[in-house]
């Protein structure tokens, strides 16, 4: 048995398992929790690294393991270079938050419940990438969804902790099910579940392409709300109120980079045939590319607008996610093509800047007590480090080599472009200017200029030493990750025509610093150098504005459909309560009728029908009010009576059995 | 041939008087008496076990000679579908009984109650074992007069108007019913189900659609589909938490069974295709119907039982939707229909729901016991006050709301799944299927809204000084939660046991 073999399932049933003792170490000692929750982070890491070498000295090929679990349906694991590359990722990140958290969230009440979580959420996400099947993917899946929504409302005291969280778990529970009529379609035409017997199932055809393509839709639909994109991408600005070390692990590899992962899984799979490919040739991947494409540009722009310094780096995130969505439609020949490549490497080097983004955040959060960068401004001498390691991360996240993201954007860019799709291409470009300007913006915000009143009240300390080593780390593989191309484009066994050197020689690279130069310099002269004309600008009451200011007015139509539901409940419960009281009302209207009669016909003539009715109407009066008051003594009766006629059929039928 | 379902039969029967005088002397004892023989039956049951997963039929049948005139004998069965719910049903009586220790402290006649409990656990149970349908029919009463009473005397508010409602609604259901079992008597002479079942096939199918319509109609009462759903909302949120809890959990849901076992299982063969193919679109139809109006009503319900009452009628809807697709593609001839993916779903799903639910009401009859409201505008921020009863009542929420790995999750991705396999070959159930893949949307959004209500937020219930303080719950009621807690759970993420004689299931 290969070490693999082992590891494989041990990498997320550990944390799983493990999650459940939390709570009853926590019990005994809050000191040996925290060890043992960093201990399971470490050795989920480790294992996560052993599956390394299996993959890289491998075929490329899938290896899969089962136990058997459901009747017709084992669980197991599918080890290939895709999903061991999640793997890896989120163990390296599970590892870096467990130990930012002893920093961050130190003296928080519910710490238990905190780490408890947290392994739980690693567990799930490499569960859900290491699964061979569509059920238990689908599993981990929504487990993934209802530990960021636990985990966003963390501070469950606080209301906008509990509507953010609320809001995340609905709205990705839309792509969910989406995502669930894609499994049901699957197993409809392949009668199974996993991935090997889908791949199978393709390879002997049998299958209806156009019915493909639907399924593609259908898991776009669940890989979009998962990754926050267009038009559900709003959840994630919201998802901010969770703590910040959440926040940085949603980001950088759990949750939001699910959507990421299923889509790659699926164009993987579908690659199997050329004829899929080919049906998704005119509507799936330019609609994947669109989506993406647009997703970018109007993520930056919002990031370009917002004064929550978290909300930055989600919208930036989002912004991300758009460009490894680009990539995914420029994947125009399947996983063969640079677009599937250069987006799942990007996914890699966002994990990495937009992690630090968090870390930083977090430490700044935690120095000054707010969010809002109008009450930030000259903490670069405060806090000298994280002014550092800051502008490794918005050197990183603009594109500028040559650090990581130079060659993971570049290469997106490259692929869409390669598409001959010039409006993308063009769109790319003025995101990626834009990305330039909000984090120049950002960075000025905080730490340029002059120490801000509110800054000025208290004494800021640098970030712990513990918060700012894993940051550290990531700051490293900042810089060193994008000359690591070569090498994952080998781990992944794909053959990648462009070099590295490749990346500085090309034309693409002098446009592309070219148009950073504009965008970057109003930036700089409106919030480094704080010019006035710039500042007024950007306050000015415009329509552009304004759509910046409500987000595109995504969020006020979810709201008003929202509302529009819920008053549309009202009124069946309206309805409802007054169709329910129509029996009572029924008999109360019989009565009354009666009693019309009654007073109407009272005559000799009628004395005797009179009477029936009186009595009638008498008898349902008093059987009504009886049945009302229902006094407890009759009620006594009743009961006996029950009773007994109960046991008197009961020896009736002792009587007549023969046994 | 031994005796267990005999004795399944019983025992709880014979236990009534002992129960009753126990209940004299102490509540304790009484409750764990029943608890007691409640786990006793469970036994019972599961020695059935193998004989139900390795007999070629799949069943287990005990019968004994009874009333020769009309041509009945006692036969009691099961096979992996009544054992399933039956050994869930007992499970929640345990739990029931033991909530009640606590529950029940200090009540007016808590003998009569614990007497009653078991008086209603042998009817519950005999609905799912019995074969004859003269036994059937009296175990179905059985569970309605019992409930009544106890809904009535130990509820709370208009108890008695509520239990009425009830007593009428359903009553009028089991009077359809009782019209088709004395039809199908009267056409087939037998009161078997197997006998009258092969014997319905030699007949027209005339008098086969109305005996369906008719005995589907009665079940649907008890089921609580929309529209003659209006007794369960009252008669849920004014009973006491373990009668809601028995209520919701299991008793609807012996509807579900009955419209399984005896419309879908002896009559709907007979029918002609054509009209099975209609009356399942209606079926599907009214499914959505109750999911929807139960889901749209607990989203805006301020009543803490009253919401989770709708919900059950939205999860009736649910599995009114999964009978709805039953397969009817199969070629002509064949006699046994193995049981489909969307149909073990369903069968599936009555577990878990009746677990979530149970489980769900008696956190809700834990907090209201604890906190003296039930008016979810005046919770909040019990999680600090009440944490276990805070985890078992957010368990139980999330499971409502279908998320993983509880156990409303892996029963309703088969109905789905299941659903999709119906639409390949009968493409009206595409739009359906739709409606209720959005319909979890919304059970998401009122169970989300449960749990942010009740559980999280800053506390608004007052605690001035002539109110208690509130507490976490007494230690029997934790026991019957924790219970419910490791059922939800294990059927969420271990459904094989159960999974594994739903799959030997025979129809037809």
């Amino acid at each position: 048995m290969m070490i693999e073999d082992v590891s494989a399932w041990l990498v997320w049933v550990l944390p799983l398992i493990a999650s459940l003792f939390v709570p009853l170490i926590g019990k005994y000692s809050a000191k040996a929790r925290d060890y043992f929750v960093i201990a399971i982070a470490s050795v989920t890491a480790a294992l996560a690294l052993s599956l390394v070498p299996g993959v890289i000295f491998g075929d490329g090929q899938a290896k899969i393991a089962t136990i058997s679990w459901i009747s017709g349906l084992d669980a197991g694991v599918y080890i290939d270079p895709l999903a061991v590359l999640f793997t890896s990722l989120v163990a390296f990140f599970g590892l870096i938050i467990t130990i930012y958290s002893l920093g961050y969230m130190k003296g928080e009440e519910g710490l238990t419940r905190y780490n408890y979580l947290l392994l739980l959420f690693i567990g799930s996400m490499i569960g859900l990438v290491l699964s061979d099947n569509l059920i238990q993917m689908f599993i981990f899946w929504e487990m993934v969804g209802l530990c960021s929504y636990s985990l966003i409302s963390f501070w469950y005291k606080r209301p906008e902790s509990v509507k953010a969280g609320t809001k995340v778990f609905i709205m990705t529970r839309i792509g969910d099910i989406s995502l669930l009529a894609a499994i049901g379609i699957l197993f409809t035409m392949f009668g199974t579940f996993s991935f090997r017997g889908i791949i199978d199932g393709i390879v002997l055809g049998g299958f209806d392409p156009e019915l493909m393509v639907v399924v593609a839709f259908l898991v776009l639909g669940g890989a979009i709300a998962k990754s926050a994109q267009l038009p559900l991408f709003t959840w994630l600005y919201s998802a901010m109120e969770a703590p910040t070390s959440v926040s940085a692990l949603l980001h950088a590899a759990t949750m939001v980079k699910a959507g990421i992962y299923l889509l790659a899984r699926f164009i993987l799979i579908f690659s199997v045939a050329p004829v899929i490919i080919e049906a998704l040739h005119p509507l799936w991947f330019p609609i994947v590319a669109w989506i993406g494409v647009l997703t970018a540009i109007i993520g930056a722009s919002l990031a370009l607008t917002t004064t929550d310094i978290k909300g930055v780096l989600a919208y930036s995130t989002i912004s991300q996610i758009g460009f490894m969505m680009a990539g995914l439609g420029a994947a125009v020949e399947g996983a063969a093509s640079v677009g599937w490549f250069s987006s799942l490497f990007h996914m890699i080097s966002h994990a990495f800047f937009e992690g630090l983004g968090f870390l930083l955040a977090g430490g700044i959060i935690h120095a000054i007590g707010t969010r809002d960068m109008r009450l930030m401004g000259g903490l670069k001498k405060a806090m000298p480090i994280s002014f550092i390691l800051m502008a490794i991360m918005i050197i990183t996240t603009s594109g500028l080599p040559p650090f990581a993201a130079f060659f993971s954007k570049g290469l997106v860019i490259t692929s869409v472009t390669e598409t001959g799709n010039l409006i993308q291409t063009i769109l790319l470009y003025a995101t990626a200017a834009i990305t330039f300007a909000y984090s120049i913006r950002m960075f000025s915000l905080v730490f340029m200029g002059k120490e801000s009143e509110h800054i000025q009240k208290q004494h800021v300390h640098e970030s712990s030493k513990i918060m700012l080593i894993p940051a550290m780390v990531l700051a490293a593989f900042c810089i060193i990750w994008g000359i690591s191309q070569p090498l994952i484009a080998n781990f992944m066994h794909f053959e990648l025509e462009h070099t590295l050197i490749g990346a500085f020689t090309s034309l693409e690279t002098p446009i592309f610093l070219l148009l950073l130069l504009p965008t970057g310099l109003i930036a700089y002269y409106t919030y480094y150098k704080n010019n006035q004309t710039f500042r007024r600008v950007a306050a000015g009451k415009n329509p552009l504005t304004t759509m910046l200011n409500h987000a595109f007015f995504f969020d006020d139509v979810y709201n008003s459909i929202a509302r529009g539901i819920s008053k549309f409940s009202d009124g069946v419960r309206h309805f409802e309560n007054t169709i329910s009281v129509f029996p009572l009302k029924f008999g109360q209207s019989v009565v009354r009728i009666a009693n019309v009669v009654h007073l109407y016909f009272d005559t000799k003539a009628y004395n005797s029908l009179d009477k029936l009715i009186n009595g009638l109407s008498n008898t349902t009066l008093t059987g009504v009010s009886k049945m009302r008051k229902a006094p407890s003594a009759s009620l006594r009766n009743y009961i006996a009576a029950s009773v007994v006629g109960f046991i008197i059929i009961a020896v009736l039928i002792i009587l007549t059995l023969g046994v | 041939m031994d005796y267990s379902l005999l004795a399944v039969f019983a025992i709880p029967a014979i236990s009534i008087p002992f129960v009753y005088f126990t209940g004299k002397k102490s509540n304790k004892a009484a409750a764990i008496f029943v608890a007691l023989i409640a786990l006793v039956t469970l036994a019972l049951l599961s020695t059935t076990v193998p004989a139900v997963l390795n007999n070629p039929d799949h069943r287990y049948v005990e019968t004994y000679t009874w009333i020769p005139v009309l041509n009945s004998s006692f036969s009691l069965f099961v096979d992996g579908m009544s054992l399933s719910i039956a050994m869930i049903s007992v499970v929640l009586i345990i739990a029931a009984a033991i909530f009640s220790i606590n529950y029940m402290e200090g009540k007016k006649n808590v003998a009569v109650y614990y007497a009653l409990l078991s008086m209603l656990s042998v009817g519950l149970v005999g609905v799912f074992i019995t074969s004859n349908l003269i036994l059937f029919y009296f175990c179905w009463e059985m569970m309605l007069i019992p409930a009544y009473f106890i809904v009535g005397n130990w509820g709370y508010r208009d108890s008695y108007k509520a239990a009425f409602k009830f007593f009428i609604f359903t009553h009028a259901g089991a009077v359809f019913v009782l019209l088709g079992l004395g039809a199908l008597y009267m056409a087939t002479g037998s009161t078997d189900m197997f006998q009258v079942q092969s014997a319905l096939m030699t007949h027209g199918t005339d008098i086969a659609r109305w005996i369906l319509i008719a005995l589907t109609g009665g079940f649907a009462v008890k089921m609580a589909i929309v529209p003659v759903h209006m007794w369960l909302p009252d008669a849920h949120s004014e009973a006491p938490a373990t009668m809601s809890a028995l209520l919701s959990g299991v008793i609807i849901s012996a509807g579900a069974y009955a419209i399984l076992r005896l419309s879908i299982g002896v009559v709907f063969p007979s029918v002609d295709a054509a009209f099975g193919v209609t009356f399942l679109h209606a079926l599907a139809i009214f499914g959505i119907i109750s999911a929807f109006f139960g889901s749209l009503i607990a989203l805006v319900e301020t009543d803490i039982k009253r919401l989770i009452a709708y919900s059950s009628i939205a999860h009736m809807g649910y599995i009114m939707f999964g009978i709805s697709l039953f397969p009817t593609n199969v070629t002509a001839g064949t006699t046994v229909i193995v049981v489909s993916t969307a149909i073990a779903g369903t069968i599936l799903h009555i577990l878990s729901h009746a677990v979530s639910k149970g489980l769900f009401f008696l956190s809700a009859g834990a907090i209201m016991h604890q906190t003296e409201t039930r008016d979810i505008r005046e919770m909040g921020g019990l999680a600090g006050k009440m944490p276990f009863t805070t985890v078992s009542g957010t368990i139980a929420a999330l499971s409502i709301a279908g998320a993983p790995p509880f156990a409303c999750f892996i029963s309703e991705v088969l109905i789905f799944v299941g659903a999709f396999q119906v639409i390949n070959y009968d493409t009206f159930f595409l739009l359906p299927t739709a409606f209720m893949l959005v319909a979890t949307v919304l059970s998401l959004a009122y169970s989300l809204r449960f749990i942010s209500r009740v559980f999280l937020g800053t506390a608004k219930a007052k605690e001035t000084p002539e109110h208690k303080q509130i507490l976490e719950v007494p230690k029997y009621m934790k026991i019957a939660l924790a219970i419910m807690v490791v059922m939800v759970i294990l059927i969420g993420i271990y459904p094989t046991f159960f999974l594994n004689l739903i799959q030997t299931v025979q129809f037809g």
